[in-house]
């Protein structure tokens, strides 16, 4: 978007996001790009740094009113720890915030991560442009979700 | 949404969190204004702590500390920084968190991020709702961090109790210390990163520039800290109990706090009430138009809409 022309500025409800990379894995370019991105596409970004647990993630969600939790991890420990993410979630009985993933997986864990309600599933060299309109897309049915409970 | 209610007066997250997002979301709408006007009974009861100054002095590593510190004294902690927004696209990067996220997580403080959302003067609009629904939910003491701030950002002091100016060394000297504004609003000041080099001198500039003008009641102290060392933080929590103190029986103080949000509310709600007429007209392209070709300024035909309208 060219710079100053958002009609919708501070209009509107931003999406928020939560970005986070739970599980020891150092790896954070893509995720720094990826807020910058989110940010220059009119979202709320917060980002909880290196290494927060699974829990803590959560917990940030909750306090945030998030309505898109992103992960990302390259360090092949996705299958464990986005589960433990989308299981938390689960047991809390919150249903609206959605869980999108990233990073290095494998074609093979793609349809098991979507079974459990983990969506996206990017890998290195996806367009942004993919990514911003898949969290769009998650963020306005959660939002959908909210409304209904007020 | 009295299931809303009832949650944040038995201080359930959730629905803290979720009141938060809406008097944020839909400023001035029906069930923004219904959580205010119920839970307005039972607030007031909370210390707040407005903590601002320039941007990267360490405001939020500070609210990592004071958080646990307080925390550890039984206090009940909630935070709330602010961040500014892109002026482009409306977006923001909200990073305040990061600071402090080791203090939350072990002492399970309540902490939300709000974008500043184009709002001048270093605060959010919906700061003043944000603070009453965690006043109600059993907050002892609500810290909030304004958007790193410059000379003129000063709306805070008219949001907490207690302003916290933080500063460092290599700000500049006695004189930058003598301006008007920023330097003016502090009921207490920190020199942070005391370890570094300049730093006591920036406290004896500042000590010496507020002893020029003693007051009868509060002289604002100074306050020298290390954030790495927590150096100092025992004094500074002695002093923002003593101002809570101070600013409970200081009715001058709660009477302009209340005035400035009633002038800020009417605002509001005088600009939502004219809003959908506004809209329609400046969506009617035809009759901009028609305007501009009898050249009509701009002040008659704001006048004649509003007539129209009121």
């Amino acid at each position: 978007m060219e710079a100053g022309k958002n009609r919708s500025l501070f209009n509107g409800k931003p999406i928020k996001v939560l970005l986070a990379k739970p599980g020891i894995d150092g790896h954070d370019r893509g995720i720094l790009v990826l807020a910058k991105a989110f940010r220059d596409a009119g979202m709320e970004v917060i980002y909880v740094g290196l290494l927060p647990t699974p829990e803590e993630v959560v917990d940030t969600a909750v306090n945030e009113d998030v309505d898109v939790i992103a992960l990302s991890l390259l360090n092949g420990a996705h299958m464990t720890v986005f589960r433990k993410v989308a299981d938390l979630l689960k047991n809390r009985k919150i249903n609206d915030i959605a869980v999108v993933g990233g990073g290095t997986i494998p074609d093979t864990d793609k349809p098991k991560l979507e079974a459990i309600g983990i969506s996206g599933n990017y890998g290195p060299g996806t367009p942004i442009s993919t990514i911003v309109d898949h969290i769009t897309q998650r963020a306005a049915e959660m939002r959908k979700l909210k409304a209904m409970e007020e | 949404m009295d299931e809303l209610i009832r949650g944040i007066l038995k201080g359930d997250r959730r629905s803290v969190s979720r009141a938060i997002s809406i008097v944020e979301n839909e400023q001035v709408s029906y069930n923004a204004k219904k959580i205010v006007k119920e839970i307005f009974q039972y607030t007031g009861r909370a210390h707040i702590v407005g903590i601002t100054g320039p941007p990267g002095i360490g405001k939020s590593t500070m609210i990592g500390n004071l958080s646990a510190m307080l925390s550890e004294k039984g206090r009940n902690v909630s935070v709330v920084a602010i961040d500014a927004s892109s002026p482009f696209s409306g977006g923001s990067l909200l990073g305040n968190r990061i600071r402090m996220q080791e203090s939350l997580t072990r002492h399970g403080v309540f902490m939300r991020s709000l974008a500043n959302r184009g709002l001048k003067g270093g605060l959010s609009r919906s700061i003043w709702d944000t603070v009453k629904i965690l006043d109600a939910s059993g907050s002892d003491i609500i810290i909030v961090e304004t958007v790193g701030a410059g000379q003129a950002d000063l709306d805070v002091v008219n949001l907490a109790d207690t302003v916290i100016m933080v500063l460092g060394p290599g700000l500049g000297d006695e004189i930058q210390a003598i301006k008007a504004g920023i330097m003016e609003i502090g009921t207490l000041f920190v020199i942070n990163k005391m370890d570094l080099p300049g730093a006591f001198i920036a406290q004896k500039d500042i000590e010496e520039t507020l002893a020029m003008s003693l007051k009868k009641d509060w002289n604002p102290p100074v306050v020298g800290v290390n954030s790495l060392t927590r150096e100092g933080y025992e004094e500074l929590i002695k002093e923002i109990d003593r101002h809570g103190e101070y600013a409970k029986g200081n009715s001058d103080l709660t009477f302009r706090k209340f005035r400035t949000e009633l002038e800020i509310t009417i605002d509001e709600e005088l600009r939502s009430r004219f809003h959908q007429e506004i809209r329609s007209f400046l969506a009617d392209s035809e009759k901009i138009k028609a305007l501009m070709e009898k050249k009509t300024d701009p002040y008659s035909a704001a006048e004649n809409l509003i007539n129209n309208i009121a």
